[in-house]
């Protein structure tokens, strides 16, 4: 208050245009979470008004979708997203761990024949995933892998989400070398640099890969649908799907319910994650 | 396990005297070692889960399998066969438009968000999370649902022209005029992933980058060119490289809304859904196999062009 | 200190890695052991199928039932959704690890069979001697019984009587109509509306009214040999009679069709009351009517005579079951399935959810426990029995393609890029070459 009475007129101009900025962004805002809205007003919406009424107005909260759409499989809906957790936070760990040390190689390191391995990281990538669909069940069949969550798993522990990689590369390559370089002539190893120096400054690059890790991993469909056989081992998205068969009647009100209800997670680990995502350089070590 | 023990007993120390040669040398094996031992989890995945598969769609490309039976080599035929289909150049036709007008619009909007919700402003945790939610919900059934409920005939859209006395019924999710550009505004709409990256980005830009520039009397706009470009471009680089390589594979978002078919008239015809739908709605897996690695080869083309380029423009540090 | 935070460092990401994969291999529930292994002295079977919650109840109930039966048989359940169930159902096929029992569709089932992934019946016992006429051989390609009538199915026409009550038209008498019956009642449900109900949903890619429209002139979709058993001249002709539906007004126009085609049924034009009558499958009726909330009238389609007997209807399999041709267990796959079309027991649970049971004993037995729709759809199909033609082969490798090729030529067709010859040309010829693929 006192500074705003010291300095007027340019806290004022200030104050406007941090009024005209969040104007802007409530505006856009708004198209971003409309359908956030839309999913919330149908979930609350009978099966059978969902598509014939238009708007977002709700004459009654019809919250039976939600004890519905909670007890109406096999098992109770908190047994899938139980599910989903061990899948997402073993890919989170498979993925912050494995895809770290190769980046800090592929970064850092030079031997032998890298940029050929580099250049295969990112063919991996490239090739559309329906045609590696059937050798990779092939594999995990033979593996004895099929309906545990091992394949879904597993594979993050060796890297094999060549994203990843490639993010955390670019993120090191703008890392300054002098921090590494003063790490080296103190007699630090590799490991250590690795450990003591990037890791730290690779936060906002971790953060990143551990929400998109969660993210995907969560939302994922294809690969839980082809693994994960029996109902005991479904995942959310594949829980989600058995309200609803196109060619009977479909249970959408319950669908959106556990929709709204498997967001939860998701939006909230977003929420307290993103404050990694600014824990840069600018606010640790390389001041 | 071994590996990472092994990896700890490293421990380098950095050649000070200039009568080098063999010292040299002795890094340089080091960082053999070193680089494929931090290396060895990458390998192992590649060799057991990732190159196996692609090698093995490779042989498929040149078979006719139909996943049931067993495959019989037959050369070059898929690849002929390709010359001549009319549907895949239609795909194609339809997968460059996207990846053409949509990769740069939703990075452009991208880095534009990030700047904005970058600092200095109240309630940033809770704008960014919202502009992040379109790409929380991605190609779930629900936007599916909720695209057709925009652009649809009686959608919101039409309803909000008529409030203007606009007699409007088209159907824009079901025009092969318009169908396309509803997919390519989606697409932009959920511009989550490439912000939340340009975000990370810009925390690793040291501070004192720009105190420095205050001090000699730097504007926002010399400020942004001289440091938050040049600093940010490994970003902008990994993020243009990826979503090329996303936006060709593009296919679940085209694949909800069309309900799988492309249509209407095959406007919505993305590359990898004519793929799916040969190999598991036609059962032709051997061609769907060598449509996957002409998109390879594509893709690959565009990678090694912007890796390319990217020696005039990217800066690093190393 | 160094040394300690690195065995620290180590130990962590050991640890972690254990952790997460020790969790990701274990099973939860009665997840665990996959194919058909078994116990040591008992059969282990995999079941698969596609459907909502409620089939999926009465599924598991029913192999619960079964199970506590038939000791030393276990069941492991896989159900899934329509969608995506056959891009496991193949990966499975292509890995060797197809479920023993299998729920099939006509438009699967010689995709499947004649590359020799399911079983011939057949030789294994399955006992088909109760079910009615014209349901006995519907999973049958070329002398093999790939799969057996899981509920039968009929093509019906919906229509919302009340609608056309309060606009003071007069439904139709089915058993005469003939289609351009079909196309004038519709034109004028959409003029006495003024447009807010359009006369009919289109039928114009639906292949059962094809199929139907070509039965009637002794043609068929597809004959032996896996060809298609009509001409380029037949879909000019039926390209063009829909055309006179869009001119008329009384269908939607080409971009509502295309929407229509790619919504789920409780979003489709028919059943959110701005079309006024719609094909459906019969044992549809039910999901219809729950998803729009009231009753509807269903008709007979057409005929070319204006006589229902001349109409050559038929059963189809709303779904069929198949075993897997690498089953290790033949003869207790075939005899859970024997059950499941056979027995009272297991069709009190299920009732008419998969279509009415082609075991016509079964079928009275059950009667009585049957919703009010389900009991029109009953008697519906007993009724129709004069009008029945031959059953239809099962539409060959390929045939799948039918419906959404002639849809893309038929819109594009109704959008007026193309003509009707043109259509139809481009149409056949696309379709020829999936089926020799």
């Amino acid at each position: 208050m006192t500074e705003l009475a010291t300095a007027r007129p340019r806290a004022g101009a200030s104050i406007a245009r941090s009024l005209a900025k969040h104007l802007l962004l409530i505006v856009a805002s708004l198209a971003m979470i409309y359908p956030l809205v839309w999913m919330l007003v149908s979930s609350l919406r009978p099966t059978e008004v969902i598509f014939r009424t238009p708007g977002l107005w709700l004459n009654e909260l019809y919250i039976e979708n939600y004890i519905e759409g909670w007890t109406a499989l096999a098992r109770p809906f908190d047994w899938y997203i139980v599910n989903s957790a061990i899948v997402v936070v073993g890919a989170i760990a498979g993925n912050l761990l494995s895809c770290s040390l190769a980046a800090y190689a592929f970064a850092r390191l030079k031997f032998r024949l890298r940029n050929l391995w580099f250049a295969i990281m990112l063919m991996t990538i490239m090739l559309p995933f329906h045609v590696v669909v059937v050798p990779q069940y092939i594999v995990f069949n033979n593996l004895g892998m099929v309906n545990t969550f091992l394949p879904l798993v597993l594979p993050k522990f060796l890297a094999t989400d060549a994203f990843f990689v490639f993010l955390m590369v670019q993120f090191i390559r703008g890392i300054p070398k002098e921090l590494d370089e003063a790490a080296r002539i103190d007699g630090a190893g590799h490991l250590r640099i690795f450990g003591q120096v990037m890791i730290p400054l690779m936060v906002p690059a971790l953060a990143t890969t551990a929400i998109f890790t969660f993210i995907w991993t969560w939302s994922d469909f294809f690969t839980s649908l082809i693994y994960l056989t029996s109902p005991d081992m479904y995942t959310v998205p594949i829980a989600l799907r058995s309200f609803l068969d196109a060619t009977s009647g479909s249970n959408w009100g319950a669908m959106f319910a556990m929709s709204i209800v498997s967001l939860v997670p998701i939006f909230f680990a977003f929420l307290f994650g993103q404050k990694y995502l600014v824990k840069g350089i600018a606010t640790t070590g390389g001041k | 396990m071994s590996a990472i023990s092994e990896l700890s007993k490293l421990s380098t120390r950095r050649a000070l005297s200039p009568e080098d040669r063999a010292a040299r040398r002795k890094e340089a094996s080091r960082d053999n070692k070193a680089g494929y031992l931090f290396l060895l989890p990458w390998l192992v995945g590649l060799f057991a889960f990732t190159l196996g598969p692609m090698l093995a769609s490779l042989y498929l490309s040149m078979t006719d399998y139909n996943l049931i039976q067993t495959p019989s080599f037959i050369g070059l035929d898929n690849y002929a066969r390709m010359l001549d289909d009319a549907r895949l150049h239609q795909s194609l036709r339809v997968t460059f438009t996207y990846v053409v007008v949509g990769v740069p619009l939703q990075l452009a909007l991208a880095l534009a968000i990030a700047l904005l919700l970058d600092k200095g402003m109240r309630g940033l945790p809770i704008y960014r999370s919202i502009f992040y939610l379109p790409s929380m919900l991605g190609g779930s059934v629900a936007i599916a649902l909720l695209w057709r409920q925009i652009f649809g005939t009686t959608g919101l859209v039409n309803q909000v022209l008529q409030l203007f006395g606009v007699p409007a019924t088209t159907g824009y999710v079901s025009d092969p005029q318009y169908a396309l550009w509803t997919l390519i505004l989606l697409h932009v709409w959920t511009f989550g992933s490439p912000m939340v990256i340009f975000l990370a980005g810009l925390r690793q830009i040291p501070t004192m980058y720009y105190e420095a520039a205050s001090l000699d009397g730097a504007g926002r706009l010399k400020k942004f060119l001289t440091i938050t470009m040049p600093l940010l471009s490994p970003i902008v680089f990994f993020n243009l490289v990826l979503q090329i390589i996303g936006a060709f594979q593009s296919f679940t978002q085209a694949y909800v809304v069309s309900n799988g078919t492309g249509g209407p008239s095959d406007s919505t015809l993305f590359f990898t859904l004519y793929l799916y739908e040969r190999g598991f709605t036609n059962f032709q897996m051997g061609y769907a196999s060598a449509m996957a690695w002409v998109l390879l080869v594509i893709i690959a083309a565009f990678t090694a062009i912007n890796f390319f380029a990217a020696k005039y423009w990217v800066f690093y540090d190393d | 200190m160094a040394t300690s935070r690195r065995q620290f460092l180590t130990m962590a990401s050991l640890g972690a890695m254990g952790a997460g994969l020790g969790l990701a291999g274990c099973s939860r529930g009665g997840g665990g052991g996959t194919g058909g292994g078994g116990g040591e002295d008992g059969v282990g079977l995999t079941f698969t199928w596609w459907g909502n919650e409620v089939r999926n109840a009465n599924t598991s109930e029913m192999i619960a039932a079964y199970v506590e039966a038939n000791p030393g048989i276990t069941i492991e359940e896989q159900p899934g959704e329509w969608a995506s169930y056959w891009d496991r159902l193949a990966t499975q096929t292509a890995g060797n690890t197809a479920p023993d029992v299998i729920q099939m569709d006509m438009a699967y089932i010689s995709e499947y069979g004649q590359r020799g992934a399911l079983l011939d019946l057949a030789e294994h016992g399955i006992d088909v001697s109760g079910f009615v006429e014209g349901t006995e051989a519907s999973g049958d390609i070329e002398g093999k019984s790939y799969g057996v009538n899981a509920g039968i199915n009929t093509p019906v026409i919906m229509v919302h009587a009340d609608l056309l009550e309060e606009l003071g038209i007069e439904m139709p008498d089915d058993t005469t109509w003939t289609w351009d019956d079909w196309l004038e009642l519709a034109t004028s449900i959409s003029e006495a509306s003024g447009g807010d109900v359009i006369g009919t949903s289109t039928f114009i890619s639906n292949d059962s009214m094809l199929s139907g429209w070509l039965r009637q002139q002794g043609k068929e979709l597809f004959v032996p040999g896996n060809e298609p058993g009509f001409t380029v001249d037949d879909i000019v002709t039926w390209l063009e009679y829909h055309q006179q539906f869009a001119d008329a007004g009384a269908i939607p126009s080409p971009s509502q069709i295309t929407e229509d085609s790619s919504v789920p049924l409780d979003q489709s034009m028919f059943v959110t009351g701005r079309t006024a009558m719609s094909m459906w499958w019969s044992n549809q009726l039910e999901a219809v009517e729950a998803a729009a909330g009231k009753e509807f009238a269903f008709l007979r389609f057409p005929s070319i005579a204006g006589d229902a007997l001349q109409r050559k209807a038929w059963y189809k399999a709303s779904m069929l079951w198949s075993v897997s041709a690498r089953t290790a267990h033949p003869e207790e796959s075939v005899a859970l399935i024997n059950w499941l079309i056979n027995s009272t027991e297991a069709n009190e649970i299920q009732l008419a959810e998969r279509g009415i049971p082609a075991n016509s004993e079964v079928a009275s037995v059950i009667e009585p426990l049957l919703s009010d729709g389900q009991q029109r759809v009953l008697t519906f199909i007993n009724d129709i029995v004069p009008e029945l033609g031959e059953t239809p082969i099962a539409p060959p490798p390929g045939g799948g393609q039918l419906s959404p090729l002639l849809l893309r030529y038929a819109t594009d067709m109704l959008f007026g890029n193309i003509g009707a010859r043109e259509a139809a040309e481009g149409f056949y010829d696309e379709l020829t070459a999936a089926l020799g693929a």
